[in-house]
This record gives structure tokens, sequence and C-alpha cells, in this order.
């Protein structure tokens, strides 16, 4: 799952950065609202933790904007106002979580990742198809009640397709959910991490659409 | 002990004004018209006896001594006598006694008969042959001056206590504004610092009102800093606590001992920041009462330059940057150098912190028409010149900016100028990119105002 977080200060950015990767995320970060903005019309990111004061752009701002242009990512605004007009202000400008400064690392991924389950219409915390499980929060996987030991990649690309099951998922859009700016993708990472998730857990749940991408059925047979 | 009144005062000081000012009318009035008094009566008496001797002095061949008719109910207070000679009594009034009236023969005397004091006159006939004694009962006069004195008296009793009820009225009249203005200010909030408002106030609380709204206004103004800058502080110590807890967070969670020493040495750097940061806040907090006090003298900016580059050299070397003092003589301004130095390590700490390494920082000092400036040259980024406005705002960073900043350097350098009475101005430098930074002082022999508003 790969974050966007816009914040100022260095020293939080950083350590936001560094959190957020601890617990399973793949996070980049920007330091100004405009770059945000340019971030956010990638479509790469499953969720935003936004700060409001942002040079360049506000974060309120940005967020306003990014509505009215469509974007329906869920955004988690980090901020040191606390006072409850700015918490409404925040929500009514299209916030979909309010969290004052400071955060512990563990909650702010929780909520991120109850922001991703919403988003998706699933309020399931545990992802499970077929014999399938998957606990974004643990970071274990388990097939047909036996424990599948996954690296953290293959763990990410196998999150994104269940939460895009039934959906053909391109080789750049995986590429684009799985990798931050600037890190070197091999061309055949993808088929590489695709290949050991079905040799782990079952040829049959990725299926490859010639030309297309990958896609993991919606109705896993039992057998 | 009870309260001074000042309904009680003046009433009291009043009354006796009056009282004593009619006491002192009557007595001079009592003595005055016992004086008048004695003058008429005397001439009453001296005319009498000359009426009995032009009258009585020719018919004594006909006369024996004899008891004269008593006509009217005050003649028992007058007597006369009438003798021949002197010593042979020829006439008297029926309540004269027998012997001598006065022993005096001329003229007027006091006597005392039979325990009653009278007045008496004495006087002779032209041939010196009969002697005439008028005597009148002295208490008749006691009793008309005192009964005029009584008379003037008697009404200050009334006026008095009449006099005591208008003048309470007058000065409860008087005092309302006084009454209104306690009901005003009793039970206002702390925080309720609206004018006060008595409409026509008179002269004497107008400016006590006045006085009061000033003070109200000064207060609110002096809350309103307050009450921004907790606000402003708190949410500027909320980010660095973050960042210190999401670190230390992300050093316990770290996987590897990199990971673990880079996020210690950031919460180290965070904890560094953070006292910066404190340390700034309580230091614009220690110069922001309006009535700040600085214990002026005369300083050599020069000098004062010289020592805060010399504590900057450190981390600007750090960072490969060279600071460098032109050369110059000392300009000698008026001022408060403990306070002269932060306002100068703020504005080198700004050029060191947002200049590139590899770049030079240059301080000129000097003296031009009657300023006395110091001005501080980066090869930084510079800043636009409609973001220049906003420098100094309190916790106002200027965007794009990678530095840590605590966005207080320039508001604590401004009102340090302010309190100098000195200008700070900001400009481009004379070539490449940067900023120049200047304060200037006016070079006044003796000490600015001490008490800055």
């Amino acid at each position: 799952m790969r974050v966007l977080i816009a914040e100022d200060d260095p020293l939080l950015g950083d350590a936001l950065q560094a959190g957020l990767r601890q617990r399973g995320f793949d996070a980049d970060w920007v330091r100004d609202g405009i770059a945000a903005e340019l971030a956010l019309a990638a479509d790469t990111f499953v969720a935003v933790v936004l700060d409001l004061g942002l040079p360049r752009l506000d974060g309120l701002r940005l967020l306003s904007r990014a509505r009215a242009r469509g974007v329906k990512l869920p955004v988690l605004v980090l901020t040191a106002r606390d006072a409850v007009a700015d918490r409404v202000k925040g929500f009514d400008t299209g916030a979909d979580d309010y969290v004052v400064k400071p955060v512990d690392l563990d909650e702010l991924a929780a909520r991120l990742r109850a922001l991703v389950r919403r988003s998706r219409g699933d309020p399931a915390p545990v992802l499970e198809l077929g014999g399938l499980r998957v606990d974004p929060a643990a970071r274990t996987v388990s097939y047909r009640g036996r424990p599948v030991e996954l690296q953290a990649r293959e763990f990410n690309l196998l999150q994104e397709f269940m939460l895009n099951a039934g959906r053909v998922l391109s080789r750049e859009q995986i590429e684009g959910r799985l990798y931050a700016w600037g890190e070197e993708v091999e061309s055949n990472a993808v088929e590489v991490h695709v290949h050991h998730l079905r040799k782990k857990l079952a040829p049959e749940l990725i299926r490859t659409v010639r030309g297309v991408g990958y896609v993991m059925p919606r109705d896993q047979g039992s057998g | 002990m009870a309260r001074r009144s000042i309904r009680r005062e003046l009433l009291l000081v009043l009354l006796t004004a009056v009282a004593v000012t009619w006491v002192a009318t009557v007595i001079v009035s009592y003595v005055d018209a016992r004086h008048e008094l004695d003058e008429l009566l005397d001439a009453h008496l001296a005319q009498s006896a000359s009426l009995l001797v032009a009258q009585v002095g020719r018919e004594t061949d006909e006369i024996d001594v004899e008891h004269a008719p008593q006509l009217h109910r005050y003649g028992r207070r007058v007597a006369f006598q009438f003798w021949e000679n002197g010593t042979v009594l020829r006439l008297h009034s029926a309540n004269a006694p027998s012997s001598r009236l006065s022993p005096t023969m001329d003229g007027f005397s006091d006597v005392d008969l039979e325990g009653k004091r009278w007045r008496v006159f004495s006087g002779w006939d032209a041939d010196r042959h009969f002697l005439v004694q008028v005597g009148e009962r002295l208490e008749v006069r006691d009793e008309v001056v005192t009964k005029i004195a009584k008379n003037l008296l008697w009404p200050l009793l009334v006026a008095l206590p009449a006099l005591g009820l208008l003048i309470w009225a007058g000065i409860s009249r008087a005092t309302r504004p006084l009454r209104l203005l306690h009901r005003q200010l009793e039970g206002r909030a702390p925080d309720n610092l609206a004018a006060l408002n008595l409409g026509e106030a008179p002269a004497e609380v107008a400016p006590l009102v006045a006085s009061l709204n000033r003070l109200f206004d000064q207060v609110r103004v002096s809350m309103d800093n307050e009450r921004r800058f907790t606000a402003d502080a708190a949410h500027e110590l909320r980010t660095p606590l973050a960042a210190l807890r999401a670190q230390a967070q992300v050093a316990r969670g770290a996987g590897v001992d990199a990971e673990r020493v880079r996020a210690l040495d950031n919460v180290i750097a965070g904890c560094d920041r953070a006292a910066h940061l404190v340390d700034q806040m309580l230091t614009l907090a220690r110069l922001e009462p309006a009535g700040f006090r600085a214990a002026f003298e005369a300083c050599d900016l020069r000098e004062l330059a010289r020592g805060e580059i010399a504590a900057i050299v450190p981390a600007a070397l750090a960072k490969s940057i060279e600071v460098e003092l032109a050369s110059g003589s000392p300009a000698f301004i008026s001022g408060d150098a403990p306070l002269l130095r932060i306002l100068l390590r703020n504005l080198l700490d700004n050029a060191v912190r947002y200049s590139p390494s590899h770049t030079a920082v240059r301080v000129r000092v000097g003296e031009a028409d009657a300023r006395a400036f110091a001005t501080i040259t980066d090869q930084g980024p510079g800043v636009a010149r409609d973001e220049r406005e906003r420098l100094g705002q309190r916790f106002h960073r200027v965007l794009g900016t990678q530095a840590s900043g605590t966005g207080l350097g320039l508001s604590i350098a401004k009102r340090i100028a302010q309190i100098h009475g000195a200008t700070i101005t900001f400009d481009d430098p004379a070539a490449g990119s940067g900023l120049e930074v200047t304060v200037s002082f006016a070079r006044r022999v003796e000490a600015p105002s001490r008490v800055l508003a």
C-alpha cells in the first residue's frame, strides 16, 4: 500500500516515512503543497497523510482543489491545529480523518489501513478470498489454514491483488503502487514476484491476461 | 475602622463652616448691637437728665421730697433723683433709693444697688445748683441684646439640619457617576475589557473613566498578544514534539542498527531544535511586554558584532561558510548590550542557516550621516520582494527553504530594534544572489526613552 506524506518539517517527515515503511507501507514524502498536488495527479497512492501548514500551497487549499478535481483518495490530515473549528473545517473540506500531532506511528498506520479498507467498501480488517487470508495489520498470510512466508514486496503485491480482486492490473500500475519514485525497477520484477506468489500459494490464484496484465479472479474455485 | 467617605466629609466640613460662620456673625452682631445700644441708651439717659433739669429746676420750690409717679411698666427699671447742691434730695422716682444713685457727680457710671446693676448719668443744671442722676437697670440692655442674639441664632438651629439634607442630596447627585462607575466595574468578568460608558461624565470623573478605558485597551492588546502567542507556541511546539516521538518510535522499531542509529541521531537533533525553539520563545516573551525596560549605555556596535561573529564561526565553518567583518572604525550607539548581541546573533544565525555551503557572509559596521548601522550580507537564495514584508512575523518561515528555523529569530531582532528605535531593512546585495539585512540606529547621545510603548 503506497501512501503519500505531505509534511514540511524535515524531522517529522523523515520519521513518518521511515515509520510507515516499518509498518508495511510504501511511503513517499513531499515537503510542500505544489509537490503534493503533482504527486496526487499520478494516482498511485491508496491514501494521503496531509499536514495543513504546507509551504507554497496550504494543505486545506490543496485538499479542496483535489476534491474539486475528483480525487477520491482517503486523506488523513495530520496537523498541530487542534481547535474544534479547525477539525470541522478539515472534515468539511474533504478530510477522511483528522489527527492532531503528535501521533503514535502504530495508530497512524492503523488509521490509514482503516481508511483504505473503507475506501474499498470492505470494512473487514482481514482480507479473505477463497482459501486465502491476508492480515494487513499483522502482515501475515495463510492459505487453506497453512501459514505462508512472504517477502515484503510479495506481500504488498498480494495485498494489491486482493484489494483489486476481479480487476485487471497492468504491469505499470503494479510498479507504480509497489515502488517509490526513483527506485530502480528491474524490467521483469513484477513477473518475478508474481511467479513467487504462484509458487508459494497456488498457480491458479493469479491469472495472466496476455498483453494487458494480471488479475486475481473474485470467485476462486475450491479446488 | 470605617472607610473615609467623601459624602460624610463634605457634609461635616460644609456644616461646620456654615455653623462657625453663623456663630461668628452672631458674636460680631452681639458685640456691635451692644455697643450701638449702649450709645443709644446712654444718649437717652443724658437726654432724660437734661430734660429733667429743664423741667423740674423751675418748679423745685413747690415740690418737697416727692415720689414721682410711675407711668409705664418699664418705669420700674428707670430711676431718677434730683439733688439740690448735690446734698438734698428734692425729687426722685418711686423706685429710687434715698441715697445717691451714684457717687460719681458727673457723666456716666456703673453702680451696684441692692444687688442690681445700674447705669447712671449725673448732670448739673446751668448754675450748678441742682444735680440730676438718672439711672437705668443694665439688665434691660442685656435682655435686648440677648434677644437680638437669640433671634439671630435660632434660625441656624432650624437651617443647619435643612442645609445638611440639601448638601447630602447635592453630594449624592454629584457622586452618582462614581456609583455608576462602581456598578459597571463590579461583577465585571476578568476578560471583559469593553470600554466603560458613563454617558455625560462630569469633568472630575471623565478623566478617570478615560484613563480606565485606556488601561482596558492596553490590557486587551497585551492579552490578545499573549493569547495569540500561546496559540502560536502550542502549534509550533507540537510539530517538533511529534517529530521527536515519531523518530523515537522509528528507532524502537528499527530492524537494522544503521536505521536505529540514524533515527536516534534525528531524536538528538530534534531535541536540540526544540530546545532552541523554547529559548527563542522565552527570549521573545521576555521582550514582549509593552513596558519592557532596557538598560541603555554606550555600546560599540563593531565590538559587539566581532563577538557574535566569533561565536558563530564554528557553526559556519561546519557548513563551509566564511564569515568576515569588513574593516572600519568603532560605531558607538546608545543601547542595551545584551539585547544588541541577541539581535546580531539572530541576524547572523539566519544568514548562516539559509546560506548554501561554500559561500560567504559579510558583515559591515559603520556610520553614515547621523546613523550607525550593521549590514549582514549573505549569498543564499534571498527573499522575494513581496515576501520581505512578512519577514519578522512570528513563526513565519520563508517558503521553500529546507533549513529548520524556528521562525522567531527575526521577530526577536525586530523587537530589539524597536526597543532601540532602530530599523531593519532588507535589500538585494550589490552583486549576485542573497539577502542584505541592515539594522540602522540613530546615533543619539542621550538614551532613547526608557519605557517603550
